[in-house]
């Protein structure tokens, strides 16, 4: 029983993966594995311990008894639709809340100042995070107006009205170092209506579905935010309010080096008249892009360690659990490197 | 063993073997455990434990007292425990002595208590007498006493959090 020190990651990921299922397959259970079956070759089995969720970009057929398995090991599934659009997930039965923190979370969230005061950081971060990704001064004097403009509002409507003004300029600095095929002319979503939309709206659902995963590893409600309205679309507020500062580090960030290397082609995507989507291949490379991105690692300060952009997620539900147990302020992500 | 890893408590009020064990190692951990922050799944650490606690004396029981569940308990009334540890510490013993002063509450009569250390193949035996008995209750308040306080307790010094759970929580800024 004496393990090496070394083996023990390797033997026990107790964190487990995420796996990316980009092409159509059945999900199965047998024993204590999963069976993924694809149509072409063998069945791929993968331990449950090994899996934290699973990422489902194309059809993919599961049956009760894998997905009794996968919730009683707390793995959730996320679903992207043809889209990019995420549309919708499975999550475990049973969830880390505590009444503790979701008291707090709700408290804190109907007190209107201290909402407003959060989702204006956040509002402020996404888009310092958005100049950072383009790495362009030209974004300068918007963001300045921004700055100016937010401390007026006295709603969240007001406030994703002057995001949504400083976002329209960032796009159109972002779609001068496009080539003309990616261009965004605007952002359009369900369904986006180009080729660079469609990258954009695969990308933030990609992101959005980490966060809630990360979610799901604290104590904290998914559904109780500060930025976004209760009846968002997805509404599980709190999770798109986190997406945000992170959006600009995957999304537009990607967008402009996939450009400038040539990592995209035309033929990724399916492009009809007023629809875009990615094509199978899109898919892939887009699925390998992110999970590369998500394992890139950066010296964290605090904890004297590396942590990947995936951690970062985490360690930002952490903050917003730490704002609700000890009111500690919470100080929403900005790239320190 | 596992109160590392450990069925919560379903009582919020009862003070268990992972309560001891955390005021022991670190006040803050407790007081954060008592509300709902529960990180354990997430380490390596714990679910290392964990194998080590499934894989050593197979044949013995749980014996689950709701608020805390003692590895095994052997005739004359033992108390067994089992660590995944290399190195004895405080909060071990600390843990075992309020297994004991547990069951002596509920009529049994204690003998004493035993901590395994599988790994190095040793055992550190705890002795059950007054003193014991008063330690026991003596924790048992202090751990009351945190998990009561409005505010959380400082961190400890960055070097004593090596291998805790809790580390990304509370170093995570």
């Amino acid at each position: 029983m004496l393990l090496p020190r070394l083996l023990l990651g390797r033997l026990m990921p107790a964190v487990g993966r995420t796996y990316w299922l980009t092409e159509p397959c059945r999900i199965r259970r047998e024993d204590n594995s999963v069976r993924i079956e694809r149509p072409d070759g063998s069945p791929v089995r993968i331990p449950i311990t090994d899996i934290r969720d699973l990422v489902v970009f194309d059809h993919v057929d599961v049956n009760t008894s894998a997905l009794s398995l996968l919730s009683r090991n707390g793995v959730t599934v996320h679903i992207l639709d043809h889209y990019g659009n995420h549309a919708g997930h499975f999550s475990p039965a049973e969830s880390m809340s505590s009444a503790t923190v979701v008291r707090r979370q709700v408290e804190i969230t109907a007190d209107e100042e201290q909402r407003l005061a959060v989702a204006r950081s956040l509002v402020l971060a996404t888009a310092e995070n958005l100049r950072w990704a383009l790495d362009t001064d030209l974004l300068d004097s918007a963001l300045e107006a921004l700055k100016g403009a937010l401390p007026e509002c006295r709603s969240n409507d007001a406030i994703m009205g002057q995001e949504g003004n400083f976002r329209r300029t960032a796009w159109a600095v972002l779609d001068s170092r496009l080539p003309p095929w990616l261009r965004m002319n605007g952002r359009t979503r369900r369904p986006p209506t180009n080729a660079g939309n469609a990258f954009v709206s695969y990308l933030n659902a990609l992101v959005y579905a980490r966060v809630l995963t990360a979610l799901r590893s604290t104590p904290l409600h998914p559904a109780i935010g500060f930025l976004h309205a209760d009846t968002d679309r997805r509404r599980n507020t709190l999770a798109l309010d986190l997406a945000e500062p992170f959006k600009p580090l995957f999304a537009e960030r990607l967008l402009r080096r996939a450009a400038s290397q040539k990592h995209l082609k035309e033929s990724d995507f399916e492009t009809d008249v007023g629809r875009a989507s990615l094509s199978k291949d899109g898919r892939k490379k887009i699925a390998a892009l992110v999970r590369e991105e998500l394992a890139t690692t950066v010296h964290h300060r605090g904890l004297k360690r590396k942590v990947s952009y995936e951690e970062l997620m985490h360690l930002e539900a952490l903050k917003v659990v730490r704002f609700c147990l000890e009111g500690t302020p919470y100080k929403p992500f900005r790239p320190w490197w | 063993m596992s109160p590392d890893s450990g069925l919560p408590a379903d009582d919020e009020s009862a003070v268990g073997g992972v309560h001891i064990k955390y005021l022991v190692h670190c006040p803050r951990q407790l007081w954060l455990y008592a509300r709902g922050y529960r990180p354990e799944q997430r380490s390596d650490l714990v679910a290392f434990g964990e194998v080590v606690d499934d894989t050593t004396f197979t044949r013995r029981r749980d014996v689950d007292l709701g608020e805390a569940k003692i590895d095994w308990v052997t005739t004359g009334a033992v108390v067994h425990e089992t660590k995944s540890s290399r190195a004895p510490a405080p909060g071990h013993t600390a843990q075992v002595r309020h297994y004991c002063l547990l069951l002596e509450r509920r009529g049994v009569n204690v003998r004493g208590g035993v901590v395994h250390y599988p790994l190095i193949r040793r055992t550190t035996d705890v002795a059950w007498d007054d003193d014991a008995r008063a330690e026991a209750e003596d924790t048992e308040a202090q751990a009351q006493a945190v998990i009561a306080a409005s505010t959380a307790p400082d961190r400890l010094l960055r070097g004593k959090c090596r291998g805790c759970s809790y580390l990304d929580y509370c170093w995570g800024d």
